[in-house]
């Protein structure tokens, strides 16, 4: 495969024709960039000039099977020989058994499925649900939305707006009734405190606080994830024990459904299938992705419990939406294959073993660079924020560039890893000791170059 | 087919744990529906019971190349066997490839393309594109949208909000809505919003309907205009020839962008590779989907002109905007499988030619069934509508929308009629046989209802 790549070709190409996440054109072409990728095994992927990378956190830490497992291709090759969509109406084996499922490693009475193909259609289609939901209960005046500042739900219509901080207003104006409440970060957060418990029980409190400024009658919903996973401040950032069980009897006391984003943290990532089983909490929907197929195709759902599902049943309660894709055979079948790896390679477990052994590195990592402002993590979601002053947790200012310098030094290791505010590790699932050991110690080795650039000790 | 499924299980299973489109599972359940289908080949699909039914509906409009198709599986096999992801800041082959296709497919300066996984998506990212364009030029009131009555842009949160009447898609339980959507009359020649006796009339107040739209709120506060160039939703809405082109130029006078939504009308649907392409209108962002893959995985993508592009590149300018599947490397070496076909297959020209037949023969029935009030489309995108009375073009109650989709389904047919019209869009692939027999199922199912109704 390799050898008959046109690398210069196709890279002129991509500059030319392909809009890419994230990354200016002009400055790919002046630095050679992209990279093409053409194979891939476990963590490591080779690039169409024959190097081998390891891909830190998996794509966007959704390739938690890990690259070439041909049980997937072997799946999806077997369904689309049989049937390739489901007409208007009818359904398929795969997407009926991927729903059933779902239902029984989802917690609670979780139950129902629309699937759709990507983590920000799951949330789109979850908030339409929750508002449905009101208006078949008679409570017309329920639209507004809460969620937690900094958090990440999604790029189309409303998700675009939940949580967030900046780099929105290119699509001003935002969507009306989304209302931003406290993190519960141990690290930073509005409270002037350290005690994660505190922390947790007043960003809880601040929540019922929206609720009852804004009128119980008006709110709909709210959304979070078990823990920010990927985001540029609040990133691995875990509450305190109190949050989220306060979270569930709040949003029960107010009439308020709590909707749990697993698109990052479900499917093992935490150690535990749902980020939300560490606190024992049932919401009334999830919405899951990528882990759900490792993104081997675009699949993603939002599952609601029977109490919401029932209000979309009889004469004139249908819920009104289509989406092309959603409930797509082939992607169910390759979701079902993904979750029997899951489940076949302990993957779950694993997940809980290398994440404390990674957490334990990146701590002792800590105690070694000063620049290290605080180490953390769950499972396979960790992070490491990087200061200028720990006592102030001040960080670097843009001009640094700490960012670019950091991912180029990565990549003179062949590290795919590019950090946003934080350094986020989240490697997937199938993650090896030695792989970790590699991921710490190029870290340990870029942070004390950097140091040392910066006149740091 | 070797295996052998359980139908009640999977239907039952279905019933409990899937959220089907616009469905509701206790009525499904009364029904025994839904059917659980496990083979495809060409229009038609096959039932866990062994029964065969035509899809003419072709899923949501969508298999253009006909189901069954295994080139297809082997394209998505072959790549999943090499690289089905990419990590952060990279790109894959079969992605660059679909990019540099799209560029070389779409009209004019069409050339860069943000790929995704649907027509909401597409649609999506047009708008934020469009809006966030205006910004880089320093016109930061441009924010407002207009789309015309009758269309259908897709159902996530902002694109929602675009084109058909909230009664249509139950928007009501999603208030409030997106701020800055404006709506223009639809250019429908049978049910005309405007003044106009004449295609040709009508075409041109309708374009002129959007002129006085952008100059009533003002041309600096209007991003974009969107629009299907035949419009699916009214029955496929081909409007006066005067149309396309006095929206481009009127988008041109007033520095707005023009987005044309392909994702029905694209890759042949309407006889011509792009719907835009029967009027020669270089749009400024294309969106596709469907047909881009025939749906044999998710896949679309959001085509911009250099133009355009060329704000985004420079240091502080990137579009800030991911969505982790889009880019994918597994859906796009499908699509290219596909486009394939359908260039090696001259499918779009057998969609022109296929269409004229098809059309002509439901004007046949037109004249054999007085319920048919219209038949309308262009190439493999077709409508009819249904009337009480041809002359006051009266509508039926809905229940006879519903009654009709039921006959259909008693003919074998998946086929929906919604509001007394019904698009019937197969496979672009099919052969005159494969028109025949749907014409012959839809003179059955027509007569049964207007026996029924006494007609």
């Amino acid at each position: 495969m390799v050898g008959t790549i046109d690398t210069n070709a196709l890279r002129k190409a991509s500059l030319k024709h392909n809009w890419m996440h994230f990354r200016d054109w002009r400055q790919m072409a002046e630095e050679g960039d992209p990279l093409i990728m053409v194979d891939g095994k476990g963590m490591e992927v080779i690039d169409s000039d024959g190097n081998s990378w390891l891909d830190v956190n998996g794509g966007y830490l959704n390739v938690n099977v890990g690259y070439g497992r041909t049980e997937i291709a072997d799946a999806v090759l077997e369904q689309m020989l049989k049937i390739t969509f489901t007409p208007r109406g009818t359904t398929t084996p795969p997407i009926a058994a991927l729903s059933q499922k779902l239902a029984e490693i989802t917690p609670g009475d979780l139950e129902r499925s629309w699937a759709v193909t990507g983590g920000s259609e799951a949330n789109e289609t979850a908030i339409k649900i929750a508002k449905a939901y009101h208006k078949r209960n008679g409570e017309s005046g329920r639209y507004k939305i809460i969620s937690r500042k900094g958090s990440y739900h999604g790029a189309l219509g409303i998700t675009t707006w939940l949580g967030g901080r900046d780099g929105r207003s290119d699509f001003e104006p935002p969507y009306p009734g989304v209302l931003y409440a406290p993190q519960p970060n141990p690290y930073r957060n509005e409270f002037n405190s350290e005690d994660p418990s505190e922390i947790a029980v007043k960003a809880a409190q601040a929540i019922e606080d929206l609720i009852v400024f804004n009128g119980p009658e008006t709110v709909a919903a709210v959304i979070a994830e078990p823990l920010c996973a990927d985001t540029p401040i609040d990133a691995a950032s875990v509450p305190g024990p109190e949050y989220w069980p306060m979270l569930r009897q709040i949003c029960d006391k107010y009439g308020v459904l709590l909707i749990d984003d697993e698109v990052i943290c479900g499917f093992g990532r935490t150690g535990k299938w749902f980020g939300i089983n560490h606190w024992g909490v049932v919401p009334d929907i999830m919405t899951v992705a990528k882990g759900v197929v490792s993104t081997y195709l675009p699949m993603a759902a939002a599952i609601t419990s029977r109490r919401v599902a029932d209000a979309f049943t009889g004469p004139g309660n249908i819920f009104p939406m289509t989406l092309t894709f959603g409930g797509h055979p082939v992607t169910a079948a390759a979701a079902l294959a993904n979750i029997k790896i899951i489940e076949d390679d302990g993957l779950v477990q694993n997940a809980e073993r290398m994440g404390k052994y990674l957490l334990e590195q990146l701590k002792s990592l800590q105690i070694e660079h000063s620049i290290i402002g605080n180490a953390r993590g769950l499972g396979l979601i960790t992070a490491l924020e990087i200061v200028k002053d720990r006592s102030t947790k001040e960080r670097f200012p843009s001009e640094v560039g700490i960012e670019e310098m950091m991912a180029k030094k990565f990549a003179e290791h062949r590290l795919v890893l590019r950090p946003r505010g934080t350094i986020v590790i989240a490697p997937p699932l199938c993650v090896k000791r030695d792989e970790i050991d590699r991921i710490v110690n190029t870290v340990d080795i870029v942070l004390g170059e950097i140091e040392l650039e910066l006149g740091i000790k | 087919m070797v295996d052998v499924y359980d139908t009640n299980t999977i239907k039952s299973s279905a019933l409990r744990y899937q959220w089907m489109h616009n469905k509701d599972w206790t009525q499904m359940g009364e029904e025994g529906d839904p059917p659980v289908i496990i083979e495809g080949n060409g229009m038609k699909v096959t039932d866990s019971d062994g029964k065969e039914w035509l899809d003419v509906s072709g899923g949501y409009y969508s298999i253009h190349i006909g189901y069954g198709r295994k080139e297809l599986a082997y394209a998505a096999y072959e790549q999943l066997k090499q690289i089905t992801f990419f990590p952060s800041g990279t790109t894959t082959p079969p992605v660059i490839e679909l990019c540099e296709k799209l560029a070389e497919l779409t009209p004019g300066d069409l050339s860069r393309s943000y790929l995704n996984s649907g027509g909401s998506e597409a649609n999506e990212i047009a708008l934020k594109i469009t809006k966030a364009y205006h910004k880089r030029r320093g016109e930061n009131g441009r924010y407002k949208f207009i789309s015309r009555r009758g269309s259908y842009h897709g159902t996530t949160s902002s694109v929602m909000w675009l084109g058909e009447s909230s009664s249509n898609y139950g928007l009501t339980d999603f208030e409030p809505a997106y701020p800055g959507m404006l709506h223009a009359p639809s250019p429908n020649s049978y049910r005309p919003e405007v003044r106009g006796e004449t295609p040709s009339e009508i075409a041109v107040n309708s374009a002129k309907a959007i002129e006085d739209l952008i100059l009533m709120h003002g041309p600096n506060t209007i991003a974009g205009v969107i629009g299907e160039a035949v419009a699916q939703p009214p029955g496929a809405v081909v409007p006066g020839d005067e149309y396309w082109p006095m929206v481009r130029e009127i988008c041109d006078r007033y520095g707005i962008l023009l987005i044309a939504d392909e994702i029905i009308c694209g890759f042949g649907r309407t006889g011509t590779m792009f719907g835009m392409d029967n009027w020669n209108v270089v749009p400024d962002i294309m969106c596709v989907g469907k047909g881009i893959t025939s749906s044999y995985l998710p896949l679309s993508a959001t085509v911009v002109s250099d133009k355009i592009a060329e704000h985004f590149g420079g240091e502080g300018n990137t579009f800030n905007m991911a969505v982790t599947a889009s880019g994918h490397p597994v859906s796009a070496a499908v699509a290219l499988k596909n486009i394939e076909i359908i260039e090696t297959e001259k499918l779009v020209q057998r969609s022109a030619e296929n269409g004229t037949y098809f059309k002509n023969k439901l004007n046949e029935l037109q004249q054999d069934h007085i319920s048919i009030g219209d038949v309308r489309g262009i190439g493999m995108l077709l409508g009819i509508e249904f009337v009480k009375d041809r002359d006051t073009k009266e509508e039926f109650p809905l229940a006879v929308s519903d009654r009709l989709t039921q006959i259909f389904k008693e003919n074998g047919m998946i086929l929906v009629a919604s509001k007394g019209i019904v698009t019937i869009a197969p496979p672009i692939s099919i052969t005159r046989d494969d028109i025949d027999e749907i014409v012959t199922k839809l003179d059955i199912s027509i007569g049964s209802l207007e026996r029924e109704l006494g007609l």
